[in-house]
C-alpha cells in the first residue's frame, strides 16, 4: 500500500497579471522520487517552493500529508518539520559552527536534547562523508562540502520529504559527484524525494518519476526510459535534444 | 534684564524644581527660628548674577538678596536655575521669590507680587571701539543685534521705522556682541549695567548713547509668600539704602559707573589669567562638570535610544502591515524632527498638555531616546533586510518560527552589519547632547556658554570645548573599533 505524500490539485500563481503557474496537478507517493525539469522559468523551482510554502498560491489545493498548506491557518512550521529542504545556495547560517547548523532546529524546537541532537549530528556528517568538519565555520568550506552540509542540516529533523532544488547547480563540476552520491544513498534508503535538476544522467538513474515543465504546466511526465528515451511531446524533444548536446 | 514672560517657555526647568520641591521642607526643618525662603535666579547675567571665576554665584542681585535676608533675619537658599525657570517655578509657588534684574512691568504685576523697585537701569547703544556712529540717526540702513525677548529688542522694535535700521535677535548676549565685533551688526542695543560689565571685561566695544527706556528692576515674590517675604523685602531694600549698604553692594560690582573703575571691580570675580592656559586651568573644574553631565547624559541616551531603535527596528520587520506601519511612522516622526524642536515640544509642550512637569533631565533623554532611536531603527531595520533572504527561507523551512529564526539566524548575522552605523549613532548621540543646552541642562555646551557670561572669552572657551569634545570623541571611536574588533574575532 502506498501513501501519497504530496498531492497538487490545479495549482495556479500569479504576479500580478502574470500567470507563473497553470494549472499544476502532480502527486508524489511515500518513497517514490520524482525528478522536476525542465527549462529555466518553466516553473518547477516554484511548484518545488510551494510544497513547504516558501512560495504562495493564488489558487488550488497543495494536499501534504492530508492536510491543505495553501490554506490559511494552517501551523506551517509544523508541515515544514516534515519536509526537509535543500536549496541551491546552501544557505548554511555562516554564524554558526557545522555542527551547530545541523542541531539548531531540533535543540530549538525542543524534539531532542542538545547532546542528542550533537550525537545525531555527527552521526549525519559521518553518513555525507564530513566527520572532521563538526567545529568548522561554513566559510571554510567548499561548495560541494556546504551542501552536504546543508543535505544534513534537513535530516536531523527525520523528515519524510525531502525537497531539493537545483542542489548541484552552484557547484564547481568535480563537487558535483560528492553531493549527487549523498542523494543517490537517500533515495536508495528509501527516502520520498522531490528534486530540481538539470543533471539528466542522475535523474535517469536516481527517479522513479520524471516530469518535465514548460510554460508553467507540466508538459508530460513519466518513468525516466519515456521521458528520456522516448519524449513525445515536441517541447521535451527540443529541450532534451539542447541539454544532451550541451 | 528684561526678558520677558514667554508663552512658549509656558513651562520650565521642573527637574530643578522637583529637587527644590523635595529640599526646601528639608531645609524650613534645619533651620529653628529662622524661617527659609527660596529664590531663584539667572544663570548668566552679569554683573547682577554670574559664576565667577570659583564657580560660585555672585552679583548685585546675590550680594542684595543676602543682606536684605540678614537685615531681616532670615535664611535663604539662592537657586541660580535660569530666569524663565526662576520665574516659572516662583508662578508656580514653588519657590519663594526670584531675584534675576527683573524689570517691574505691569503685565508682571498682574500675575507676581513684585517688590518695590531696587535698581534703576535703562537700554545704551554700544558700537564697535573704532566705529564712527555716534547716535541714533547714524544708523539708517544699518543693522543692529539685541538679545531675543530682552527691553533691549522692545526698544529696538519700536524705533527701527524711524531710524530705518534692521533688527536681528540673538538668544545669547555674548553672540550679540560679537556680531557687532565682527561687523556683522553696526550696533548692539543692551541694559547700561550689563553692557558696562561687558566692556569692563574686555569687549571691544563703546557706549555712544545715555540711557533710554528707564525702567526698575524688583524681586518678584510668590503668591503663597506674599504675606510674609514681602514685606520683609520691601523694609530690607528701604533700609540697605538707606544705611548705604546697597550703595557698597552696587559698587563693588559697578564701581562708581566709570569703565576704569568698574575694570578694577570685575578683577575680584573674574578669571585672573585671561590667556588660554590661565582660562583652562580656572575653569577645569567647571567644564569638566559639564562634560561628566554631557557624558551621563549620553551613555543613559546610547543605551535607551539602542533599545528603542532594536524594538523598533524589528517590528519593522515583523510579517505584519500593523508593526510595520508602527514602525514607519516612528522612524518618519522621529527622524523627520529637528532635535531642537523635539527637545523644547518635550520639555515644555507636554506638560502643557498633560499638566505633568519632567525634570530637564529626562525630558532631555526622552528627546536623544527618540531622536537617536529613530536612526537606530531604521539602520536596525536595514541591516536585517540586508541579511541574504535565503538565511529566513532555510530556518523556515527547517520548521523554526519566525522569532526564533529571527533570533538565532537572522539578528547574529543583521548586527555584524549593523555595528559601524552603531559607532556613528553613538558618536552622534555624544555631539546631539549640546542641543539639550536649550532646556537648561548643565552640560558641556551650556557651560561654555555660562563661563563666556562672565569673561566674555567666546573664541578661547568655545576652542577648549570643542576640543573636549574631539577628545572624547575619539576615545568614544577607538573604544567602539575596539569592541568591534572583539566582536568579529
Amino acid at each position: 500500500m502506498t501513501t501519497t505524500r504530496v498531492e497538487m490539485k490545479d495549482v495556479h500563481k500569479q504576479y500580478g497579471s502574470n500567470d507563473v503557474i497553470k494549472g499544476v496537478d502532480l502527486q508524489v507517493q511515500d518513497n517514490e522520487v520524482v525528478v522536476l525539469i525542465g527549462p529555466s522559468g518553466a516553473g518547477k523551482s516554484t511548484v518545488l517552493r510551494m510544497m513547504n510554502g516558501l512560495e504562495t498560491t493564488t489558487s488550488g489545493e497543495i494536499i501534504i500529508d492530508g492536510q491543505d498548506i495553501a490554506h490559511a491557518g494552517v501551523n506551517i512550521d509544523k508541515v515544514r518539520k516534515n519536509i526537509g529542504m535543500v536549496f541551491q545556495h546552501f544557505n548554511l547560517f555562516p554564524n554558526m559552527s557545522v555542527l551547530d547548523n545541523i542541531t539548531l532546529a531540533p535543540v530549538e524546537l525542543g524534539m531532542q536534547s542538545k547532546a542528542d541532537a550533537e550525537t545525531t549530528g555527527r552521526e549525519l556528517l559521518e553518513t555525507v562523508g564530513l566527520s572532521e568538519k563538526a567545529d568548522a565555520k561554513p566559510a571554510s568550506l567548499s561548495g560541494g562540502q556546504k551542501q552536504r552540509v546543508a543535505i544534513a542540516r534537513a535530516l536531523a529533523m527525520q523528515p519524510d520529504i525531502m525537497l531539493f532544488d537545483e542542489p548541484t547547480s552552484a557547484l564547481d563540476p568535480e563537487m558535483v559527484g560528492d553531493v549527487l552520491e549523498v542523494m543517490r544513498k537517500l533515495a536508495k534508503g528509501g527516502m520520498t524525494m522531490v528534486i530540481v535538476t538539470h543533471e539528466m544522467g542522475f535523474a535517469r538513474e536516481v527517479a522513479d518519476r520524471v516530469v518535465f515543465f514548460g510554460d508553467g504546466k507540466i508538459l508530460e511526465q513519466g518513468t525516466p526510459e519515456q521521458i528520456f528515451d522516448h519524449p513525445q511531446h515536441e517541447r521535451l524533444q527540443s529541450f532534451l535534444s539542447k541539454v544532451m548536446n550541451a | 534684564m528684561v526678558l520677558k514672560h514667554k508663552l512658549f517657555w509656558s513651562v520650565l526647568v521642573a527637574s530643578l524644581i522637583s529637587i527644590m520641591a523635595f529640599v526646601a521642607p528639608k531645609q524650613v526643618k534645619a533651620a529653628e527660628q529662622q524661617p527659609t525662603y527660596t529664590i531663584g535666579t539667572d544663570v548668566t547675567f552679569a554683573p547682577f548674577e554670574f559664576a565667577n571665576a570659583k564657580n560660585k554665584y555672585v552679583g548685585i542681585d546675590i550680594d542684595l538678596m543676602k543682606a536684605i535676608a540678614k537685615k531681616e533675619n532670615f535664611k535663604v537658599v539662592i537657586k541660580p536655575v535660569g530666569f524663565n525657570a526662576a520665574v516659572q517655578a516662583v508662578e508656580a509657588d514653588q519657590m519663594d521669590a526670584v531675584i534675576a534684574g527683573m524689570s517691574i512691568t505691569p503685565e508682571r504685576k498682574k500675575v507676581l507680587a513684585m517688590s518695590d523697585p531696587y535698581y534703576k537701569s535703562g537700554v545704551v547703544m554700544a558700537v564697535k571701539k573704532d566705529s564712527n556712529i555716534k547716535s541714533l540717526k547714524d544708523l539708517k540702513g544699518k543693522r543692529i543685534a539685541v538679545k531675543t525677548g530682552t527691553s533691549s529688542a522692545d526698544y529696538a522694535n519700536s524705533i527701527k521705522k524711524k531710524y530705518g535700521f534692521s533688527v536681528v535677535t540673538f538668544d545669547d548676549s555674548n553672540n550679540v556682541y560679537q556680531d557687532v565685533t565682527t561687523g556683522n551688526s553696526v550696533a548692539c542695543f543692551e541694559d547700561q549695567p550689563v553692557m558696562q560689565y561687558g566692556i569692563a571685561t574686555g569687549l571691544k566695544l563703546k557706549i555712544v548713547t545715555k540711557p533710554a527706556l528707564s525702567g526698575y528692576y524688583g524681586i518678584a515674590v510668590a503668591k503663597k509668600s506674599k504675606a510674609a517675604l514681602l514685606p520683609k523685602i520691601n523694609a530690607g531694600i528701604k533700609a540697605l539704602k538707606a544705611d548705604g549698604t546697597y550703595d557698597k553692594i552696587v559698587a563693588k560690582y559697578l564701581g562708581n559707573g566709570t569703565i576704569a573703575s568698574q575694570k578694577k571691580k570685575n578683577a575680584a570675580t573674574q578669571d585672573s589669567d585671561h590667556s588660554f592656559i590661565g582660562l583652562l586651568k580656572s575653569n577645569w573644574g567647571t567644564l569638566m562638570g559639564g562634560l561628566g553631565e554631557t557624558l551621563i547624559l549620553t551613555i543613559v541616551a546610547i543605551i535607551t535610544a539602542t533599545i528603542i531603535g532594536i524594538l523598533i527596528g524589528l517590528l519593522g520587520v515583523v510579517p505584519n502591515k500593523f508593526a510595520q506601519g508602527t514602525a514607519t511612522t516612528f522612524i518618519y516622526i522621529f527622524r523627520g524632527l529637528p532635535l531642537l524642536v523635539l527637545a523644547l515640544f518635550i520639555y515644555t509642550g507636554i506638560p502643557s498638555l498633560t499638566g505633568t512637569k519632567i525634570p530637564a533631565f529626562v525630558a532631555g533623554i526622552i528627546t536623544l531616546t527618540l531622536n537617536e532611536g529613530a536612526y537606530t531603527a531604521a539602520f536596525v531595520k536595514g541591516g536585517i533586510g540586508a541579511v541574504n533572504v535565503g538565511q529566513m527561507e532555510a530556518a523556515r523551512s527547517l520548521g523554526l518560527p519566525w522569532g526564533k529564526a529571527m533570533r538565532r539566524v537572522i539578528l547574529p548575522q543583521g548586527i555584524k552589519i549593523m555595528i559601524p552605523s552603531f559607532i556613528n549613532q553613538f558618536i552622534i548621540t555624544l555631539k546631539d547632547t549640546s542641543i539639550l543646552s536649550v532646556i537648561g541642562l548643565l552640560e558641556l555646551t551650556q557651560t561654555g556658554k555660562i563661563i563666556i557670561a562672565r569673561n566674555m572669552e567666546g573664541f578661547k572657551i568655545w576652542t577648549m570645548v570643542a576640543l573636549i569634545y574631539l577628545i572624547i570623541i575619539t576615545v568614544l571611536t577607538w573604544l567602539s573599533n575596539w569592541v568591534q574588533k572583539k566582536i568579529n574575532a
